[in-house]
């Protein structure tokens, strides 16, 4: 502490402390807000067609398509601590060996707290197919909204925002004529 | 004139006023973090809270660093050179 390069360096030392314990009580803050809103997401229509995938163009599949729509108001997610949340709409059924299958067929970044409020009548963003390249007997799936908290300091924090009521059953596959 | 500017350059403080720096230093950065958490939780906004520890902060190196007078008031009292030619 007697020259100034000593004191200089004392003091930064002590700020990086104190910057750590401000960043860990930051973190910590985030318990603290326990918003859970849920939103409603119905099936407008739900459709299975024969394809070929562009990567495997020899091989025969069932794509479903799905509209849907989502109200949801995530506002309260936002507090002093939230960078942006990542929010999907996924698909969940178990397929016909048994399998739980979680498929994410639409997804959107929210960054400000003006866009959190959610009215979206959407299709599925990503290709829809399962591994074993039929829905035929599929029982019926599930979709629900789920979101991601991303912070500035801290954990990432799951939640689910909506969920449709009833599972709605896979249909028929039309063949296209 | 390299006596002058490395006088400067190392801005020595004698004993009692580096007590009274450390001192001075762990209780304000204790009060900033405090305050800072405080008020930012308050405005709900990081924003706010890093804005008022940097505050602290540059106040504090302000106070702090430089080689104030305050921290100069007791000097070392060095004990009269012996005469050793004339023993």
């Amino acid at each position: 502490m007697h020259t100034l390069y000593s004191r200089v360096n004392n003091v930064s030392a002590m700020v990086s402390t104190c910057l750590m314990v401000l960043l860990g009580a930051i973190s910590l803050s985030s318990l603290l807000f326990t918003a859970d809103p849920k939103g409603t997401l119905s099936i407008s229509s739900i459709q299975v067609f024969p394809g070929n995938a562009r990567r495997y163009s020899n091989k025969n599949q069932d794509f479903t398509f799905v509209n849907f729509n989502l109200t949801a108001d995530l506002t309260p997610l936002f507090n002093w601590n939230t960078k942006q949340l990542f929010l999907y709409v996924s698909a969940e059924y178990e397929n016909k060996q048994g399998v739980r299958n979680e498929v994410v067929i639409w997804d959107r970044i929210v960054r400000r707290k003006e866009d959190a409020g959610l009215s979206v009548a959407g299709r599925n963003k990503y290709v829809f197919r399962d591994v074993s390249a039929s829905f035929k007997d599929a029982p019926p799936a599930h979709y629900t909204l789920k979101y991601n908290i991303m912070p500035y300091v801290g954990v990432l924090t799951y939640g689910e925002a909506a969920r449709t009521v009833d599972p709605v059953p896979f249909p028929e596959r039309q063949d296209l004529s | 004139m390299g006596d002058v500017l490395q006088r400067y350059l190392e801005g020595k403080i004698d004993f009692e006023g580096q007590k009274l720096v450390e001192q001075i230093t762990r209780n304000t950065l204790i009060a900033a973090t405090v305050v800072s958490f405080v008020v930012g939780y308050a405005a709900q906004s990081l924003r706010v809270l890093f804005g008022v520890f940097a505050l602290f902060v540059i106040l504090l190196s302000a106070a702090v660093i430089p080689p104030w007078p305050a921290y100069r008031r007791h000097p070392v009292k060095w004990l009269p050179v012996k005469d050793t030619k004339t023993e």
